[in-house]
């Protein structure tokens, strides 16, 4: 642009090097306009992940608490961190354990890589959970986001798993017993519980050929797994019409009458394939994009519609949450170290055997029956979590925390997330040597 | 692609199977049939066809190392052998709960993980147990040393004279 009145020497192009350079990467200035915003999302490849604008109601931390994208960036926390301990771990039973000692003693940052990934893995169990009570009690799970909620219970599941599967490779006490109890409970499911075991383990119980099996999980099939559904996830978001918001906010702004509409000689036409109220496609029209996509956020012009710009008011909201979760892993890993019990010893359990926090509810249960507790309960609650959006199908009470009308709804979720916190809190605290009671204080 | 694909009449596009209806859906039950089968291949190839840990069948030393009235744990091999005169039998030490290695208790055997308990013969006597333990076969190999095979389970309470 600036060349065009200046006269170009021979080694203009050594100068402008730099510049060049630069805007052949970042092909926008730094936004001062609404079409500069807009154009700064499309060109750019992660900005594009975002919509460019963003309704208001959508940025409010009160309404989301951020969990969601917290729970991403802990995934990220923990992809960067595995990939770092990949480089100096071995899944081997004679020399996995040494490898987290020499973590501990030889590598640089070896035991705060350790610590971060230990904590992010809980923090993130905790945090996706958490985001789940957010989206039911906010009702956001109901049409047309159903599918999404599915796609978040499933990867509820897979955080655990993950979780499960890291947990043995340190191959210490704790790692041994808690999987070994963990798969024995597996070998409870009716028909394919033994297979499933011995398919995990790779043989009769767990050993060298489990701990490569559970590596592999973890580090390749797991992760591949959940990004593609973390993908499709924050996909669904947008393309469902974006987070969740009580209707009054869009009645604010009622949908504007479409351009077309007062000038087309057919207006019925004209109406049916607006933007936002397109019910069913017309056989014989040429769509353009607008045309088919739903939600909120196509409409041409600048219509008063209670959004904002992305840039810079979601990307701040997003860098805040990503500093709040990497100071919160920073801070946790820097006070307290992640266990390591003594080294696996197959002849003596620890008394008592205690698996992962998240799953002591359901040692609990274990410990009155092995399948009610082990595989009936859980499978049945799975099942009524991923039937929760095609069972409430009122579509009231949707984007507001505890709506009235949900009260029933929220009542029954509340009570199943108390009993399942008690039961962990009874394992964790209240049982002792022999699985008997004991008082914590 | 000069040609215009003839549309269906009125009454092949009814509920009468046409041709094309039925190729289609022969490719379409082919190309799902595969994508199961490959699926399916999948855990065939994940489920080891030889395991390379313990073997299930070991020998246990000669009878004379265990002596009348003594009930010996083996940890490492997850059984407990009992002898009774002459009589010897081999009790499972690994908990059918969970999968734990149960202790030797007074009353026969304590499970630390979830506090199953078992008799001296391995029927259960409390805690979440849903089995008693199970006894494996003894025999005695030609070389004279006693032979357990925990891939072969037999009637609780059945000794071995050696």
């Amino acid at each position: 642009m600036s060349n065009q009145t200046t006269e170009r020497r021979p080694w203009s192009f050594l100068t402008e090097l730099p510049a060049n350079v630069w805007h052949s990467i970042f092909r926008n200035p730094l936004p001062q306009s609404d079409v500069g915003r807009s154009s700064t999302s499309f060109t750019n490849f992660f900005l594009h992940i975002q919509p460019v604008k963003v309704h208001r109601h959508s940025l409010r931390l009160t309404y989301t608490w951020g969990l969601g994208l917290m729970a991403f960036f802990l995934f990220l926390i923990l992809s960067v961190t595995g990939v770092l301990l990949m480089f100096y771990y071995v899944p081997s039973t004679t020399q996995a354990y040494d490898r987290m000692l020499d973590l501990r003693g030889t590598v640089a940052f070896g035991i705060f890589l350790r610590n971060m990934h230990r904590w992010a893995a809980h923090g993130m169990v905790a945090v996706v959970f958490l985001h789940m009570c957010r989206v039911f009690l906010t009702g956001a799970y109901k049409r047309p986001r159903e599918f999404n909620w599915v796609l978040g219970v499933g990867l509820f599941l897979l955080t655990m798993f993950a979780s499960f599967t890291g947990y043995l490779l340190p191959w210490d006490q704790l790692a041994f017993w808690a999987i070994t109890v963990g798969t024995s409970i597996a070998s409870y499911a009716p028909v394919f519980g033994k297979d499933v075991k011995f398919l995990l383990l790779g043989d009769a119980s767990v050993g060298q050929e489990a701990l490569l099996r559970f590596y592999v999980l973890h580090v390749a099939v797991l992760p591949l797994i959940m990004s593609v559904l973390v993908a499709v996830h924050f996909w669904r978001v947008r393309k469902d019409g974006g987070l969740s918001r009580p209707p009054e906010e869009d009645e604010k702004f009622p949908e504007p009458e479409p351009i077309a509409a007062a000038a087309a000689a057919d207006a019925s036409v004209v109406t049916t394939v607006s933007a936002v109220t397109l019910k069913a496609p017309l056989e014989k029209k040429t769509y353009g994009i607008q045309g088919i996509v739903r939600g909120p956020f196509t409409k041409i012009g600048n219509v008063p519609d209670g959004s904002v710009f992305s840039w810079p008011n979601l990307l701040l909201l997003e860098l805040l949450v990503f500093l709040v979760t990497v100071a919160g892993v920073l801070i946790v890993s820097m006070y307290f170290n992640a266990p390591l019990e003594e080294p696996v010893n197959i002849m003596h359990p620890p008394n008592p055997a205690k698996a992962p926090w998240y799953f002591l509810g359901l040692q609990e249960m274990v410990s009155y029956s092995a399948f009610w507790g082990g595989v009936g309960i859980p499978t049945i609650e799975v099942i009524l979590l991923l039937l929760v959006p095609y069972l409430d199908r009122k579509p009231v009470g949707v984007g507001k925390w505890f709506a009235k009308e949900r009260l029933l709804a929220n009542s029954l979720f509340m009570t199943f997330v108390v009993v399942n916190i008690v039961l962990m809190v009874v394992g964790t605290f209240f049982r002792g040597p022999n699985w008997e009671f004991v008082s914590p204080w | 692609m000069a040609k215009e694909p003839v549309m269906p009449s009125a009454e092949e596009s009814g509920e009468a199977i046409t041709r094309r209806k039925l190729l289609s859906w022969l490719t379409g039950m082919g190309v799902f049939g595969s994508v199961l089968v490959s699926a399916f291949s999948n855990f065939i190839f994940i489920k080891p066809r030889a395991t390379y840990g313990q073997p299930n069948r070991f020998s246990i030393g000669k009878p004379e190392d265990y002596p009348a009235g003594s009930r010996m744990t083996l940890d490492a091999r997850r059984i407990c052998v009992v002898r009774d005169g002459d009589r010897m039998a081999a009790i499972s030490t690994t908990c059918t709960h969970l999968g734990c290695i149960v202790a030797t208790s007074e009353t026969g055997f304590a499970c630390p993980c979830h506090g199953s308990r078992y008799d001296q013969d391995g029927n259960v006597t409390g805690g979440p147990a849903p089995k008693r333990l199970p006894w494996f076969q003894v025999r005695l190999a030609p070389n004279g040393e006693l032979e357990i095979d925990k891939d072969i389970e037999i009637e609780p309470g059945t000794y071995y004279n050696v």
